[in-house]
């Protein structure tokens, strides 16, 4: 039970605990869990803060926490499960139970002993409930089939799982009465396995059901032909050699040559271990060298169909039709509000925030500027490399919005080159700033939402020398002093952005606990696995062009703390491109367009 | 801990297979006869043989079995056999199974790594899982999803294990990145549900990065989601708020167990009133959507629970709740209306009777043969809305009343006593029910309803034309008179066969009803009777101080007299079967001198001090219910170990109730039968009883522990010999309705050294059992097996039964029904009723059905119904009748009635022990 509660409080405490010594606390943890979720009320009077300090090796917070710590400790599993399948006669005589959680016998049998006794005649419902279990059963002939299930699991979905084991015990067993079911009882069990996975229940038909019983499967025979064509192969290839042994012995007896013979005693020896491993392979269990033919097979097999992993972050299909319903929502959302409920509406997660899909877009023409940075700095100051590449793209959701063009309005800035697509008409760009297709009668092609890029329409490329253009420069300063290392970081912004999510990792020796944060502007976490600082600061502006942070470790070498990785993005470009306007070519007003500007780094780092 | 119990396959002890014959047919080829034995040595293993020869020769011959069922057969018998020695290490011939296993896990047949996957799930043992784990892990990106989905839920066993961290160090990653690739829906089901349980925040990130198309996922997928928000906002309140939008998201999913349980999780996670209300109006919905009495029960259930929880919600929605009545089920029906009978307001009160109204007429039309008892449930709903709110009695009283002739004479009972309490109430509706009363009289079939009938003109006809009609009405149903004539009985001696008939007209035109009513046998006929003169008697009473012509009263009087004479005449003359009973015909003779000789202590008697009880009864019958609600209300106080909630630092409004929660967690244990309640310990050392003498070689001494269905024994044997005790056994044998359930072992025992001995018994109903047993052993010098006997242990009846409440009519049925009775003759030292009562509840630990108020008072005699419930579902019925003896002493009897044997013995025994009282 606590090696789930122990992953919890090791998720909450990994900064503050040793290593070593997290065997202990579990194992405590195991023992006097039980205890503290009885004596609720006694670990709130003195004595017992202090135990729950040993535990968890750090002071506590607030008096909440214990609270939430205590709720914690009681046993955290998913709890709609199924715990048995059975089937009973009506004498009450148990014929065959299967159970899908750990039950001790005696348990098990009582279970099934109070069932018959409880079952009562003339109800049109089909459920028992007693204080501590639900019974859902169903009447076959002289049978009961059951299920024993907690009071809190889903019925619907219970029910629905009866239905299928009844259908498949009517399709197992010939005769629906004891006997029956008695010769068929492994058969039934293996059925039900395929229905029912550790309680819980599987998607399955009862056709799938008997093809997974069946166990006919077309890989094994092809692995048979296989393993048959390679003895078949290795038998050729020995007459083959044989002969060849013969003629050389009557080379040999021919002519006094000994060159020959090494060289083809060597041929033969690779041979026979070649064949050895076949012949061993096809006896299975034993064979040492079986797994090398596996492997050898798992790659014959995978290669022709091969999975396809999908894109899994794809946003949703048909947004026109689920605005009402997100409206009804927001209305549900807001009357919660209203009520006091905390509703959070904006979902991103925690973690990997910048990993999070762009939102899809919901005008019908959307224009993407977006510019990726590849900077290398140089820790001593200087540049060894600063690349920004930029896209314009287009995405049009529907087709009839397809024939435009677009204006767009560049910073003037001499350093970008740009480059367009080879069906845009060039003249029109370099004259009048002006992105069309090369053929007028040709629409632009529509993406669905799926395709979450659109369509390039320009590419921009810019490289420099000039420190000036850094938008972020970090400072780190490592500094032995004693039986410790003093690092100072300070980052110093230009003017030229407002950077968000700014995220500095510095890398750390393998440390056994979180390094002692000094000062900081911003916020800091320690990733122990990856022996990582992050430094976030949330935004970058006018109000903090520069900031600092200091941290201490044990000594080490000043070149651990680098490569210095840093992330961050912001909402205005190098080439202050913008659009200006759509320009429709069959006349019209100018449809509704938005545009998205995103700079973001992919590769920003101080070595 | 004890072993878990994966399997249960019945096996006839009459065909019992050897072991000798299952190994040759495991060494031979015949795969039939393979597959055959080892069904059979699985049969066995669960019989609670070991086999232990059985595993090499398994090993050697059905391991390299290439049949698909013998591997299937083996993964079965590798799952029960004993894998590990009596102190928990693994036994060294299991290494030999790994290699085996891990052949399977990389078998080109996909079922069969499949299922080897599925039996790791069912492992305990590191040390044979720890060579696996590679194989596992390859299985992850098999192209098969059959293969996939059981691999995941192997790595997820595994991590759980006491030591999986350290074997599957990084697999919640693993199973992160199958999670973002995976497209089978159980495979993703399986694999969220790993994080789920194994590193729940990556579960939380998956969710969130994908919460837009939540509600695009799979069912099974939804369900842990669902499970998932329950538990994270459990552990962390604050959070909540991010979640209910993916709740709201999915109670519009197309299937109806993942709305089920939306409505669930909203419920456990927010208090506030919109979202109850949706909870609420989900469970309506599936309440008439699913056909199923099941899911309509079940969500009933839920329905109850939020109306406790959220009253005033439901109220808005009892409409919706209503409409359940349309299901035929009776036991839904019922369900419904207690709903709906707590939530009915003045607001809503005239809209659900006119409801109920209708299905009263609905239920006359149809055919179904339920339909009587439903009308019967439909007026006592009725009857109790008119109570509460007593407005609508007047709309409801008339439409009633068409129901006193039903042929359903319960619920023309219920009608009747409807009526009776609506005019005492409702003084306003007394003429208008007299009159209708009047009208409906003739209409009336059963006997009981109608000497109800007549109580209720006696008493509430009082204007003077009111109770002219009321004597009207009662002559006019009497028939001509006189009832029996000397005439007819010249003719009945003259043909005995003619008598019957003519009796039967007099008696037919007596009352038509009576006849018809054969419930009642002619002794009721009397009865009624009886209370047709008492009524007589009180309308001419009351004649008397309304009428003001002295000679109209004068009238009645004699009238009335006549028809009381031509009764008792009737009910002497020899033609009727039975003749009138000795009370009936003391009361109408009591009548007959009243009337003759009337003054006015008599008519305080007659005209007032019946209603002034009448009354008394009412209000008493109320404050009960009042009682009752204030029990009720107190009940739900914290228990000392409930969660302690520090309401003064976040606000009340919108908080969610955690002990519904924790109660969702301690369900699984409680079902799983982990759930064990501590106790304590002072108690404990009192239950240790002594098996064997100080002296003895051996000492023991057993703990006993009644669960629900079984009776652990802990057995402490201490060796008080200076010798090695070898082959120590401990026989036990069982009386009653106990069974052993493992074979005893074997041990062997220093010198002075003791042991622990668990022994479990099986227990299948409420018996008194009696557990025997020796003690055997050897010692090295002496080669005769050497015995020591035990003391019984005796089970005691009392750990099984618990009080329990029904009502008066249910008791009454089940005493009819019941077979086995034990009656048991007071023997007592106690000199009061009362004091003897309460002795008898306490020492059989059942409910006293009878009000306290039945039991008050000083007269000499008491009679009370009890009742218990054994945790088997068997009822017990005690009836305990005593009177006070001219010495002071009492006596009676103690009936017993119970439909087992087991019950009724084994409490009148305990009844007969304790009875004496005293000590």
């Amino acid at each position: 039970m606590l090696e789930r509660i122990g992953t919890f409080f090791a998720f909450e405490f990994s900064t503050n605990r040793s290593p070593e010594s997290e065997e202990d606390t579990e194992y405590k943890l195991d023992r006097d869990c039980f205890l503290v979720t009885k004596m609720k009320l006694k670990i709130l009077q003195g004595p017992c803060f202090v135990f729950l300090n040993d535990l968890l090796f750090a002071p506590l917070p607030s008096v909440n926490f214990i609270c939430t710590s205590i709720a914690i400790v009681v046993e955290i599993l998913s709890s709609m499960v199924v715990l048995a399948a059975s089937i009973v006669s009506k004498s009450g005589k148990v014929l065959l139970s299967r159970q899908f959680v750990d039950m001790t016998r005696i348990r098990v049998e009582g279970l099934l002993a109070a069932f018959p006794k409880l079952v009562g005649t003339g109800k049109q419902h089909t459920y028992v409930e007693t204080e501590n279990v639900r019974y859902v059963y169903q009447p076959i002939e002289a049978l009961y089939l059951l299920l024993v299930t907690n009071k809190q699991s889903n019925i619907l979905e219970d029910l629905e799982t009866l239905r299928l084991l009844s259908k498949l015990v009517t399709e197992y067993s010939y005769s629906l009465d004891e006997e029956g079911i008695g010769k068929t009882a492994f058969e039934l069990i293996f059925a039900f396995d395929e229905v029912i996975c550790l309680g819980h229940k599987e998607n399955v038909t009862v056709a799938q059901v008997k093809q997974y019983c069946e166990m006919e499967s077309h890989e094994e025979k092809l692995h048979k032909l296989v393993l048959q064509s390679k003895i078949n192969e290795t038998k050729d290839v020995m007459k083959r050699k044989a002969s060849e042994i013969d003629k050389s012995k009557i080379d040999k007896n021919r002519s006094e040559k000994g060159g020959f013979m090494s060289m083809g005693s060597g041929r033969i020896e690779t041979s026979f271990s070649e064949l050895s491993i076949s012949s061993s392979g096809s006896g299975f269990g034993s064979g040492s060298g079986f797994g090398g033919i596996t492997t050898d097979l798992d790659a014959f097999s995978t290669k022709p169909k091969g999975r396809q992993p999908s894109a899994a972050t794809a946003p949703s299909k048909g947004f026109g039709m689920q605005l009402g319903k997100s409206q009804k929502t927001n209305q549900f959302l807001e009357s919660l509000k209203a009520e006091g409920e905390l509703i959070v509406e904006d979902l991103q997660p925690k973690v990997g925030q910048s990993r999070v899909a762009a939102t899809p877009p919901t005008d019908p023409i959307t224009l993407t500027a977006e510019e990726k940075l590849n900077v290398t700095l140089k820790r001593d100051g200087g540049i060894s490399n600063f690349d920004v590449q930029g896209t314009l793209s287009l995405q049009i959701l529907n087709q009839e919005d397809g024939l435009i063009q677009v204006q767009i309005e560049t910073g003037g800035n001499p350093g970008i080159l740009f480059k367009t697509h080879p069906n845009m008409n060039k003249e029109l760009f370099s004259n009048e700033n002006i992105l069309g297709l090369k053929d007028p009668n040709r629409p632009f092609p529509t993406g669905p939402a799926g395709d979450a890029a659109g369509v390039g329409l320009l590419k921009w490329r810019m490289q420099s020398a000039d420190e000036s253009m850094v938008p972020l420069s970090i400072n780190c300063w490592p500094s032995v002093s004693g039986n410790e290392t003093y690092v100072s970081i300070e980052y110093e912004a230009s003017a030229m952005f407002d950077l968000r999510n700014v995220v500095i990792s510095v890398p750390l020796p393998a440390l056994r606990e979180a390094p002692n944060v000094r000062q900081i502007d911003g916020e800091w976490r320690y990733d122990p696995r990856n022996s990582i600082l992050e430094w976030s600061i949330l935004l970058i502006d006018n109000s903090n062009r520069s900031g600092s942070m200091e941290f201490v470790v044990p000594p080490a070498d000043s070149s651990v703390f680098f490569p210095i990785s840093v992330r961050f993005s912001a909402t205005s470009l190098y080439s202050d491109l913008k659009v200006v306007n759509i320009i429709p070519l069959r006349g019209g007003a100018t449809p509704k367009f938005s545009q998205r500007t995103n700079l973001s780094t992919e590769n920003y780092q101080v070595v | 801990m004890e072993k878990s119990c994966t399997l249960l396959i019945h096996f006839d002890k009459g065909t019992p297979a050897i072991a000798n014959e299952i190994k040759e047919a495991l060494e031979g080829n015949d795969i039939p006869a393979k597959i055959d034995a080892m069904k059979k040595a699985v049969m066995l293993l669960l019989n609670g043989e070991t086999l232990p020869q059985l595993f090499i020769t398994i090993v050697r011959y059905v391991l390299p079995s290439e049949d698909h069922t013998v591997q299937k057969l083996l993964l079965l018998y590798l799952e029960i056999i004993e894998k590990t020695d009596l102190k928990g290490r693994i036994l060294p011939e299991m290494i030999l199974i790994c290699q085996n296993l891990r052949n399977n896990l990389q078998h080109p047949n996909e079922y069969i790594r499949g299922v080897t996957l599925r039996f790791l799930c069912r492992l305990n043992e590191t040390e044979i899982i720890e060579p696996l784990v590679p194989s596992v892990l390859q299985n992850l990106e098999h192209r098969h999803p059959f293969i996939r989905r059981n691999a995941i839920l192997a790595v997820m066993s595994i991590y759980k294990l006491p030591q999986g961290e350290q074997l599957l160090v990084d697999a919640p990653e693993m199973i992160e990145k199958v999670l973002s690739t995976e497209q089978d829906p159980s495979a993703k089901r399986n694999a969220f549900l790993m994080l789920f349980n194994c590193a729940h925040d990556r579960a939380i990130n998956y969710l969130l990065t994908h919460v837009d198309r939540v509600s695009e996922w799979g069912e099974l997928l939804q369900m842990v989601v669902l499970e998932l928000i329950r538990k994270v906002c459990r552990t962390n309140r604050g959070e909540k708020g991010k979640y209910i939008k993916i709740i709201i998201s999915l109670l519009n999913a197309p299937s109806t167990a993942v709305i089920y349980e939306c409505a669930g999780t909203l419920v456990s996670l927010s208090s506030a009133p919109t979202a109850i209300r949706a909870a609420a109006n989900t469970y309506c919905q599936l309440l008439l959507s699913q056909s199923d009495n099941n899911v309509k029960l079940i969500v009933l259930d839920r329905l109850n629970e939020l109306k406790s929880s959220h009253r005033d919600i439901m109220v808005d929605l009892i409409m919706d709740v209503l409409r359940a009545l349309s299901s035929p089920n009776l036991d839904i029906q019922r369900k419904t209306l207690d709903i709906v009978l707590e939530l009915v307001t003045p607001r809503n009160i005239n809209e659900v009777v006119l409801l109920l109204k209708k299905e009263v007429m609905k239920s006359q039309s149809g055919e179904l043969e339920k339909n009587g008892e439903y009308r019967q449930i439909l007026i006592q709903a009725i009857h109790s809305c008119a109570i509460k709110f007593p407005e609508v009695a007047s709309t409801v009283v008339h439409l009633m009343m068409d129901f006193l002739g039903d042929s359903n004479v319960a619920s023309a009972i219920d009608v009747i006593v409807f009526v009776r309490e609506i005019i005492e109430t409702n003084p306003k509706l007394r003429v208008s029910i007299i009159t209708r009363l009047l009208d409906t009289f003739y209409q009336i079939r059963a006997a009981w309803v109608c000497s109800c009938a007549l109580w209720i003109i006696g008493e509430y006809c009082l204007s003077p034309s009111e109770v002219e009609s009321g004597i009207a009405t009662i002559k006019q149903c009497l028939g001509e008179l006189p009832f029996y004539s000397v005439s007819e009985e010249a003719e009945a001696t003259d043909a005995s066969k003619k008598t019957p008939q003519s009796n039967s007209i007099t008696i037919s035109s007596r009352r038509p009803a009576i006849l018809a009513d054969d419930l009642f046998s002619s002794l009721a006929i009397f009865f009624l009777a009886a209370v047709v003169t008492c009524t007589l008697t009180k309308l001419v009473l009351r004649l008397e101080e309304v009428q003001p012509s002295k000679v109209e009263v004068n009238k009645a009087t004699t009238q009335a007299l006549l028809i009381f004479v031509s009764m008792l005449q009737l009910g002497q003359s020899p033609v009727l079967p039975h003749p009138i009973d000795n009370d009936s015909c003391d009361r109408i003779v009591l009548c007959i001198r009243l009337l003759c000789n009337t003054g006015d202590e008599i008519r305080k008697i007659w005209l007032q001090s019946c209603r002034q009880s009448f009354v008394k009864m009412l209000s008493e019958k109320q404050l009960q219910e009042t009682e009752e609600l204030k029990a009720k209300a107190q009940v739900s106080h914290a228990q000392p170990d409930d969660l302690i909630d520090f309401y003064h630092l976040k606000s009340r409004k919108g908080m969610s109730q955690l002990e519904l929660e924790d109660e969702v967690q301690d369900d699984l244990k409680r079902a799983t039968g982990e759930f064990v309640k501590d106790a304590d310990d002072a108690n404990k050392l009192n239950r240790i009883l002594q098996l064997t003498g100080f002296s003895d070689p051996v000492y023991a001494e057993a703990y006993v522990t009644v669960h629900h269905y079984d009776i652990v024994l802990d057995i402490t044997v201490i060796n008080r010999t200076r010798e090695t005790l070898q082959n120590l056994c401990l026989e036990l044998a069982t009386m009653g309705d106990l069974k052993l359930v493992e074979r005893p072992q074997n041990y062997t025992l220093a010198p002075e050294s003791s042991k622990q001995i668990k022994a479990n018994i099986k227990v299948s109903s409420t018996e008194t059992g009696v557990i025997f047993g020796n003690i055997v052993y050897e010692t090295s010098n002496v080669l005769e097996r050497t015995v020591v006997v035990l003391n019984d242990i005796h089970i005691d009846i009392m750990d099984y039964i618990s009080p329990a409440v029904c009502t008066d009519t249910a008791f009454r049925t089940m005493w009819a029904e019941f077979e086995w009775e034990n009656k048991v003759a007071v023997n007592t030292v106690i000199k009061n009723e009362k004091e003897f009562l309460d002795h008898i509840i306490k020492s059989t630990n059942m409910k006293c059905l009878t009000a306290p108020s039945a039991l008050d008072g000083e007269c000499g005699f008491l009679a009370a119904n009890l009742y218990a419930k054994s945790v088997f579902g068997e009822d017990a019925l005690v009836n305990v009748s005593i009177e006070k003896q001219a010495d002071g002493k009492l006596s009676g009897y103690i009936r017993i009635r119970s439909k087992t044997q087991g019950i009724a013995l084994s409490l009148g025994d305990k009844i007969t022990l304790k009875q004496k009282g005293g000590s």
